[in-house]
C-alpha cells in the first residue's frame, strides 16, 4: 500500500523499534546469566503465569535512552520493572515485577514508579478493584540514588511510600512471589500481601543480606542460610508457601486466586461441583483413635469432608499445630482452620499467629470458616511464656471475635481452655457440632483433678485410688451426649454426616455473606 | 540405593519402637512412637523400603527435626 504523505508510519516504526528494545530486557548476555541461575526473565514469568496472550503491557517505553547529535535514538535501557493488565483464569489482574537483568531490578528514577512499592500497577489494582500480583526479584534501593538526586531521602518519602500497598490489603487480593534475592523495599512489598510464596533455591528474603550481617555480627552466612525457605517460610513464617520451581509458583498463584473474589465487594467465585454433597466417607467413623493420646491425620480427615481435590494449604510448614487451608464445599469457597494432632495440636505462638492471620484473610474476603477442633490448649512452659503465648493466643481469639464472617465449629476431639475457645464462634451464631469422640472443658480431667480436689485426695486413706475414682466420675459427666442434652452443644453427629450437614448450612449462609460485602472497618486495639 | 532419613516431627521422648533394622516397610508405616505432651505422636516413613537403622532407643529424648531412622529404598 503506498504511503500517504500524512502517514505517521515513521513514528509507528520507531515505536515498534522501541518496543523491541524493551523486550530485550538487560540484553542477551544478562538474560543468559539470569537463565543460567535457574531463573526466568520477568517477561517470561508474566507470560507463564497469565492466561496465554492476555498480557497488555503498560509503560513499555519507559527507560533511559541515548541519542546522537541528530537526535536519533542510539541506545536504550528499559526501566527495570515490567507491568500491565493480564487475565488469570479469565479474570483481570494487575501484574508486575522487577527486571533483575537490568541493574538487579533497582529503581530507575522516573517521575512516577511503574510498580514495586506503590506506582502505576498498585494504582491500577486499587482504582479498578482487581487483584495485584507482585513478581518480586529486586534488591531495593541503591546508594547511587543520592548521587543522581544530589541529596539523600528520608525513607518513606515521595515515591517510596507504601500507603497504597497498605490500602490494597483491605480492598483486593494481593499476592507476592519472591523469585530472587530480595531485601529492603521489595522485601517489604513481599510482606504486604494476603498470601506470599517463594521459589526454593532461587528465592531468599531478608531485612539485609549477608555482607551487612557479617559487618554487624561477624556471622558468615550464605543467602540461603540467612533467608532461604528454611528460615523465611518454615521457621519464621515471613513468607507463606514454598514453590519447588517457577512453574510450580505460577500454578500455586493461579490456585490461590481461584479461591479469591476480585475485591471485597464480590463473593469468591463459585466452582461447579461434581462431588456429591451427600458423600459420607465410612473411614470417618473410625479415623479418630479411641485413645485420646493417639494421633491421627487431620489433613486426611478434612480431605474426606471438603470437595475432592479442593484443599489448598496456606503456610503448610509453619506453625504446624494448626492447619490453615482454603477449600470448597459444594463448590463454595470455605476456610479451614484445623488442629493438627500429628504434632500434638497444642497452640504455640506460631500457630496462634497463623490462626489470627488466616481468620483475617477469610473475614476480609467473605470466606466462611470451618473449624475442626482437637486442641488440648495453649503451649505451657517457661519457653512458651517467654514467647508471649498468652498475648498471642488471646490475640488470635480477639481477631476471631472481631471477624464478621460466619464460622462453624466441628469438635472432633479435644476442645480445652483459652485456645479451645478460639475454635468457637462466639461473635456469631455460636454453632457447634460434635463428633462422639469430642471432649471439652476448662482443662483436661487428667490434669485438673489433682489441682481441684487436692485436699480430698490428700485426706483419703489411698490418695492415688481416690484420684482415679474422682477422675472416673468426672469422665462420665464428660460424655458429649450429656452436653447435648443440656443443649450446651448444638448437635452431636455421626462423623460420616459431616459433609452433607456442613454443605447444607454453607449453602444457606450465602445470602448472609452477600449482605456484608465491602471493606471491613475494625475498631479497638489488638492485645 | 537411595538412603532416606526419617525425622521426628516433634520434640519428646521415644515411647515405642515399631520397626527394627531389616524390616520391610511401606510409605505411611509407623516406625517409632514419640511421647510428647501426653500424646503419642507417630514417626511415619513417607517412602517404602528396608529399615537400615533405628537411631534411637526407648526413653531417649528426641528433638524436632532429629533423624531417628534410616530407610533404604
Amino acid at each position: 500500500m503506498p504511503r500517504s504523505k500524512d502517514s505517521w508510519q515513521p513514528e509507528i516504526d520507531e515505536l515498534n523499534q522501541r518496543r523491541l528494545m524493551a523486550e530485550a530486557c538487560g540484553g542477551a548476555e544478562a538474560v543468559a546469566r539470569h537463565h543460567a541461575n535457574g531463573k526466568l526473565t520477568v517477561r517470561e514469568r508474566i507470560n507463564g503465569l497469565a492466561d496465554s496472550g492476555s498480557f497488555r503491557e503498560v509503560g513499555k517505553l519507559a527507560g533511559k535512552a541515548q541519542y546522537d547529535a541528530a537526535g536519533k535514538l542510539t541506545a536504550f535501557e528499559p526501566a527495570p520493572y515490567v507491568m500491565g493488565l493480564a487475565r488469570i483464569a479469565g479474570r483481570p489482574v494487575a501484574i508486575g515485577g522487577e527486571d533483575y537483568t537490568i541493574r538487579a531490578g533497582t529503581g530507575f528514577g522516573s517521575d512516577r514508579r511503574k510498580g514495586g512499592q506503590g506506582g502505576f500497577i498498585e494504582d491500577l489494582a486499587y482504582e479498578y478493584r482487581i487483584p495485584l500480583v507482585n513478581l518480586i526479584d529486586g534488591t531495593g534501593g541503591t546508594v547511587n540514588t543520592a548521587k543522581r538526586k544530589g541529596y539523600t531521602v528520608v525513607p518513606g518519602y515521595g515515591q517510596d511510600g507504601v500507603e497504597r500497598s497498605v490500602d490494597l490489603l483491605g480492598i483486593v487480593p494481593v499476592v507476592s512471589a519472591v523469585m530472587g534475592t530480595t531485601a529492603g523495599g521489595p522485601s517489604m512489598r513481599a510482606i504486604l500481601a494476603h498470601w506470599s510464596i517463594m521459589v526454593k533455591g532461587t528465592g531468599q528474603i531478608f531485612a539485609a543480606g549477608p555482607p551487612v550481617v557479617e559487618r554487624a555480627f561477624g556471622d558468615k552466612l550464605t543467602k540461603e542460610e540467612l533467608g532461604g525457605t528454611g528460615v523465611a517460610v518454615d521457621t519464621a513464617g515471613t513468607i507463606d508457601n514454598v514453590a519447588v520451581s517457577e512453574e510450580d509458583c505460577f500454578a500455586q498463584i493461579r490456585r490461590f486466586l481461584s479461591y479469591m473474589p476480585q475485591n471485597v465487594w464480590e463473593l469468591p467465585p463459585q466452582a461447579s461441583c461434581d462431588d456429591p454433597v451427600d458423600r459420607c466417607e465410612d473411614a470417618l467413623a473410625s479415623i479418630v483413635p479411641r485413645s485420646n493420646r493417639q494421633a491421627y491425620n487431620m489433613k486426611t480427615l478434612v480431605s474426606m469432608i471438603v470437595d475432592r481435590e479442593s484443599l489448598f494449604e496456606i503456610q503448610p510448614t509453619f506453625g504446624r499445630a494448626i492447619i490453615t487451608a482454603l477449600a470448597r464445599m459444594n463448590g463454595k469457597v470455605v476456610g479451614i482452620l484445623a488442629s493438627n494432632p500429628m504434632v500434638g495440636g497444642i497452640m504455640d505462638v506460631k500457630a496462634a499467629r497463623k490462626q489470627g492471620h488466616f481468620t483475617e484473610l477469610c473475614d476480609m474476603f467473605n470466606i466462611p470458616i470451618i473449624l475442626f477442633a482437637d486442641i488440648p490448649g495453649l503451649m505451657v512452659g517457661r519457653e512458651s511464656e517467654a514467647e508471649a503465648i498468652l498475648r498471642e493466643g488471646v490475640r488470635a481469639r480477639y481477631i476471631a471475635l472481631q471477624a464478621r464472617v460466619p464460622m462453624f465449629s466441628v469438635i472432633v476431639r479435644k476442645c480445652y481452655g483459652v485456645a479451645g475457645g478460639g475454635f468457637i464462634d462466639r461473635g456469631g451464631l455460636n454453632f457447634k457440632i460434635a463428633w462422639p469422640s469430642a471432649e471439652w472443658g476448662s482443662l483436661p480431667v487428667e490434669g485438673g483433678v489433682k489441682a481441684a480436689y487436692k485436699r480430698e485426695i490428700e485426706a483419703a486413706p489411698d490418695p492415688a485410688q481416690r484420684e482415679r475414682e474422682i477422675e472416673a466420675e468426672l469422665k462420665q459427666l464428660a460424655s458429649p451426649f450429656r452436653t447435648a442434652e443440656a443443649f450446651a452443644v448444638e448437635d452431636v453427629i455421626d462423623p460420616r454426616e459431616t459433609r452433607p450437614y456442613l454443605c447444607q448450612f454453607i449453602d444457606a449462609m450465602q445470602g448472609r455473606l452477600r449482605s456484608q460485602l465491602g471493606p471491613k472497618l475494625r475498631a479497638g486495639v489488638r492485645p | 540405593m537411595a538412603r532416606i532419613e526419617v525425622k521426628s516431627e516433634i520434640t519428646g521422648t521415644v515411647w515405642q519402637l515399631k520397626a527394627k533394622p531389616g524390616d520391610k516397610v511401606e510409605g505411611g508405616d509407623i516406625l517409632i512412637v514419640i511421647e510428647s505432651m501426653k500424646m503419642e505422636i507417630p514417626v511415619i516413613t513417607e517412602d517404602g523400603g528396608t529399615v537400615k537403622e533405628i537411631l534411637v532407643k526407648e526413653k531417649d529424648p528426641v528433638a524436632e527435626g532429629q533423624v531417628v531412622a534410616i530407610i533404604e529404598e
